[in-house]
């Protein structure tokens, strides 16, 4: 009888759920990783941008690069890596990217459309489904002008990784 | 719940009282043997049958059966069917399917002669053959800069899945009016095998219920049954072991 009521116990133990949240180490849909290169340098060499803003057109905001600061410097990024999200109901994503946002005389707007085809895929229970992105063979990125223009900042573009799995890989790599 | 099964007992209560009446016709030796009493013992679950009735997104049945085979010993099985949608935050799909449970019941209740009623522990072998139905789901995302994705529908069918697992359980019968049993038990269960659907899981198995990350599982019935005696055998004063 003891036994039994042990048993019992035991299996109101297990009926707490504890997978029902969806884990943040968990790979779901991932975004955009793009990193920035010195475009004179011989070799590769990273490269910090300033104050660069992205922003879609149709979004009132830009994308938070920094997510602790609630003042408008929380769109600005400063390093040389961002992650920019891609949209998962359609297969082309256009931003723009403000170099020197806010600095007068050097501020400067170039405008990437990205293409690609989007795949879907179970994750678990808590998860539900993520979106696997593929940028497209030919002509992945489109700038609206020329990268030899003078008016263009990004002077190349080179792809990485045309399929976006996750986060932890970089995707494009971006000269200036 | 608690109503439904209050009256689902009394009613079968008051079919037991009939059945009782009808076998007590009989005449009466001066001295009574003594006798073991052997038969199958059949019955229904009330969780599984009360659940079709309050839940919405609910369908199941499930019979039960034990043999004994000594007085210890008893072989039982499980046959059931359940169809169920499960509506999770981000996903919605339903699972159809049939099960069979046998194994068998140690009793470890001393009963009186003639007497059935057990306070037990057993194990089954489970075999669930089913199929999964994606109606919805969303797409997780988490940084919706574009704002959330909305629910896809989907539709998507697998079939020809299967399961198989191993259950241990715990469980009591006792014997409310002649040959009536209520009863009930808790298992955990562990999947031994689990045929899973391209692109999608079994969240849900039939028989199983269920699934976790890992393969445990656990389940519950309420059962009330009926004992049909086949035969009785006497019971040898010699080798019994009551004082």
């Amino acid at each position: 009888m003891k036994k039994i009521f042990l048993l019992l116990f035991v299996f109101s133990l297990l009926g707490c759920e504890k997978d029902d949240i969806c884990d943040a180490t968990t790979p779901t849909t991932p975004r955009l990783v793009i990193e920035f290169y010195d475009f004179n340098a011989s070799t590769e060499t990273l490269k910090n941008v300033t104050k660069l803003k992205v922003k879609s057109d149709d979004v009132a905001e830009g994308v938070i690069f920094n997510e602790s600061l609630t003042t408008p410097d929380r769109y600005l990024s400063n390093s040389s890596k961002i992650f920019l999200p891609l949209k998962t109901t359609d297969v082309t994503t256009k931003y723009n990217f403000t170099h020197n946002f806010g600095v007068a005389g050097s501020e400067n707007t170039d405008i990437l459309e990205f293409k690609y085809s989007t795949q879907e895929f179970y994750i678990s229970r808590a998860c539900g489904f993520k979106t696997l992105f593929t940028l497209n063979a030919t002509n992945p990125i489109i700038p609206t002008e020329p990268f030899s223009s003078a008016s263009s900042w990004i002077k190349n573009i080179v792809i990485v990784k045309s399929n976006l799995e996750n986060e932890n890989e970089v995707h494009v790599k971006i000269f200036f | 719940m608690k109503y439904t099964l209050k009256y689902s007992f009394s009613l079968l209560l008051l079919v037991a009282s009939f059945l009782g009446n009808a076998q007590e016709v009989k005449v009466k030796d001066s001295i009574k043997p003594k006798t073991e009493r052997y038969g199958l013992r059949v019955g229904v679950d009330l969780f599984k049958l009360t659940r079709s009735f309050y839940e919405k997104d609910y369908r199941g049945i499930e019979l039960v059966g034990d043999f004994k085979l000594t007085r210890k010993h008893y072989i039982a099985a499980e046959i059931g069917t359940e169809n169920k949608t499960v509506d999770d935050d981000r996903l919605n799909f339903t699972t159809k399917g049939t099960y069979l449970k046998a194994g068998f019941d140690f009793n470890g209740y001393e009963n009186w002669l003639g007497m059935n009623n057990m306070l037990y522990v057993g194990m089954r072998y489970g075999f669930s053959s089913f199929s999964q139905t994606l109606n919805s789901y969303t797409i997780y995302n988490p940084n919706p800069y574009f704002g959330q994705a909305p629910e896809i529908p989907s539709g998507e069918k697998f079939n020809g899945l299967t399961a198989q697992w191993v259950e241990v359980l715990a469980g009591a019968k006792a014997e409310m009016f002649k040959n009536f049993y209520v009863g009930m038990s808790v298992r955990l269960n562990y999947l031994v095998s689990n045929k899973k659907p391209d692109g999608f899981d079994n969240l849900y198995i039939p028989g199983f219920n269920r699934t976790y990350d890992g393969k445990f599982g656990v389940g519950i019935n309420y059962t009330v049954s009926y004992f049909v005696p086949i035969f009785k055998s006497e019971v040898k004063p010699k080798e019994g072991k009551k004082k």
